[in-house]
């Protein structure tokens, strides 16, 4: 019987682990991979490991948000929303990581009062220390934290309540789309897209709203730390954004 | 009037000072002097490219700063930037330009140029008569060439006496660490392993046939990741050995990049050349010792004796061990049906009675 064992034992680790033995199987584990094939997979994969070397600094690790909880927005929208201003575009998507899609482009009708605080799909009242409120004192980079997900969002008061304006992938409507919009013509997709943006404005905040001393964010309240707050509110790209068409980098001190 | 003049002009005098000991305080402090990072340091700082790519931009400056580049100012690559926002980058970095980072002793700063032109030279660069195909095929620095982070060398061999000579005039941190970087160059050829090597070269390009078929290679060429892998180097290589030859220790002497065909008088691997590639690590290397085939293919054309051989030592291997199994479940099934079972017990696996009538001990 132990002699039995041992063979079976030997074989087995000869056919899987053994120099030679991932050959022996790479035919059949060729035929399963053959059946299980995605040109798409395979192409973004590639496209990733391209990425990493086109990149060359080092693309930092970040954990990513289950697609059930992401913003519906993201299933058309993706990471990067933002495409058609050439000059903004990469600016914009910039601030997917600290708002949601409704925090700028919710549609504030008369009569809503709105008011802007962190929100996270995995903790129902985010404390923080959130991404991007602090300096480190040491390195003076953005200060680490633990939180990975909280962003900022629009919720409506109602009472003493706030409600978010903000829809997840797996609330009723969006999960009924995604199952049923391969069978929907153009113009009824059209429709569908129409009422999922019905409070949805195309564009949102001008820099200034946000990026000054009366900036529609509370950003004390929302827990950034003073010397951010002054960076935020004067912030040095807003002016070479919204003042010059450009702006060009000296080479004074260049020994061209 | 007068009084105005005045008072504006030493304004004006006061803006510049400060300005140029802002540009020069923050140039001598960081590499990120014209503070590129201001954008670049958000994570989803990026876009969607007109092929469909996903581009990110985000430069995470605790990583960055630990990497061999960390020093080097960004528009020391990115030369083609010159305006804020800036237009997208087409152009890709040449790494043969000059930074503004000089070296200890050295007159001008510091360049990869000696490299890339010997890396032009070599079967890798791009020539003008490849095609427009070969030449996006062929590795470009940063194909081989990450931005790693960088790792203080830790080994202890180091030359106490050596060393105490160099603090009589510079300072023990610095010189510790330089020193250390030096030697332990001259230790190892390549920075990476072993494993990373024959990784590196084989994944997405000499073990993709159909790529380099492509590219007409030689016969010999396609099968070399393969035969590389059979052989005593590839083999000892795969267990994890630090001692044996990768691709670079044949292919290439200590510039690393000067690979060339071997029918080239140049490649380390001419026939005329080869005693000293071995010579690297076999001490007794004659002129029989270098017509040994490192990159051997058995094939019943080319070898009909060894390949031969591997089949019958293969027959023998697997006959060996099925006709064992077959044997002991041939066993197993007529003890089982004659009743006795399995009992590991002072040393005997069977027992019980036969239903033939004989007992089992």
């Amino acid at each position: 019987m132990i002699i039995t064992l041992t063979t079976v034992v030997g074989v087995l680790y000869h056919l899987t682990f053994s120099h030679h033995g991932p050959a022996l199987l790479t035919p059949f584990k060729e035929k399963i991979e053959e059946k299980n094939r995605s040109l798409i997979m395979e192409e973004v994969k590639f496209l990733e490991e391209q990425e990493k070397h086109r990149h060359f600094h080092n693309i930092a690790e970040f954990p990513e948000m289950p697609e059930d909880m992401r913003p519906v927005c993201f299933i058309c929208h993706s990471d990067y929303p933002h495409s058609k201003s050439k000059k903004v575009r990469a600016l914009l998507n910039m601030h997917t990581q600290f708002f949601t899609c409704e925090a700028c482009h919710f549609e504030n009708k008369p009569g809503i009062q709105t008011v802007f605080s962190w929100y996270n799909p995995m903790d129902a009242n985010p404390k923080g220390p959130f991404f991007g409120t602090s300096y480190d004192s040491e390195s003076g980079n953005l200060e680490a934290v633990n939180d990975k997900f909280s962003k900022i969002t629009a919720f409506i008061k109602k009472g003493g309540d706030l409600e978010s304006t903000m829809q997840k992938q797996d609330a009723p409507l969006a999960l009924d789309y995604v199952k049923i919009r391969d069978q929907l013509t153009p113009n009824e997709r059209d429709n569908v897209k129409k009422k999922f943006h019905v409070n949805i404005k195309p564009k949102g905040h001008e820099c200034k709203e946000c990026h000054d001393r009366k900036s529609i964010l509370d950003f004390n309240k929302l827990g950034f730390s003073a010397n951010r707050i002054v960076d935020l509110e004067q912030l040095n790209i807003t002016g070479m954004i919204t003042k010059y068409e450009t702006f060009y980098l000296p080479n004074l001190f260049k020994d061209e | 009037m007068k009084h105005l003049k005045g008072v504006t002009f030493f304004s004006l005098f006061v803006f510049l000072l400060l300005f140029l000991c802002f540009v020069f305080v923050s140039a001598s402090d960081a590499a990120d002097s014209e503070n590129c990072l201001m954008c670049h340091k958000y994570r989803f700082l990026g876009r969607i490219d007109e092929h469909g790519k996903k581009r990110n931009y985000n430069v995470d400056e605790n990583i960055y700063n630990e990497t061999v580049h960390r020093n080097v100012p960004c528009r020391d690559c990115h030369t083609s930037i010159q305006n804020l926002p800036h237009e997208p980058i087409t152009d890709e970095v040449n790494c043969g330009n000059q930074c503004h980072i000089k070296p200890p002793f050295a007159k001008e700063n510091f360049s990869h140029k000696a490299i890339i032109d010997t890396y032009n030279k070599s079967v890798h660069g791009a020539k003008s008569t490849d095609s427009d195909e070969l030449k996006a095929a062929k590795p470009y620095c940063k194909y081989c060439h990450l931005n790693p982070r960088y790792t203080k060398v830790e080994e202890e061999r180091v030359s106490s006496s050596t060393l105490e000579r160099c603090f009589n005039c510079h300072e023990e941190k610095g010189v510790t660490q330089a020193y250390k970087h030096i030697t332990h160059r001259l230790r190892h050829k390549t920075s990476r392993s072993r494993q990373e090597i024959v990784e590196l070269c084989s994944k997405n390009c000499h073990e993709d046939v159909d790529k380099m078929k492509k590219f007409r290679v030689s016969e010999e060429s396609l099968e070399s990741v393969e035969t590389y892998r059979r052989s005593i180097h590839g083999k000892a290589v795969a267990l994890g050995s630090e001692m044996t030859a990768d691709c670079v220790s044949c292919h290439a002497t200590s510039k690393i990049h000067d690979i060339y065909k071997k029918d080239e008088s140049a490649s380390t691997v001419n026939k005329n050349n080869l005693k000293r590639t071995c010579q690297q690590c076999h001490l007794d290397v004659t002129s029989k010792f270098v017509q040994i085939d490192v990159h051997s293919g058995i094939t019943s054309s080319e070898k009909p004796f060894l390949h031969f051989l591997e089949i019958q030592l293969g027959f023998v291997l697997y006959g060996t061990i099925f006709g064992l199994l077959g044997l002991a479940l041939i066993e197993t099934i007529g003890r089982k049906k004659d009743g006795i079972k399995w009992q590991i017990k002072g040393g005997t696996t069977w027992r019980g009675k036969s239903k033939r009538g004989f007992e089992d001990e």
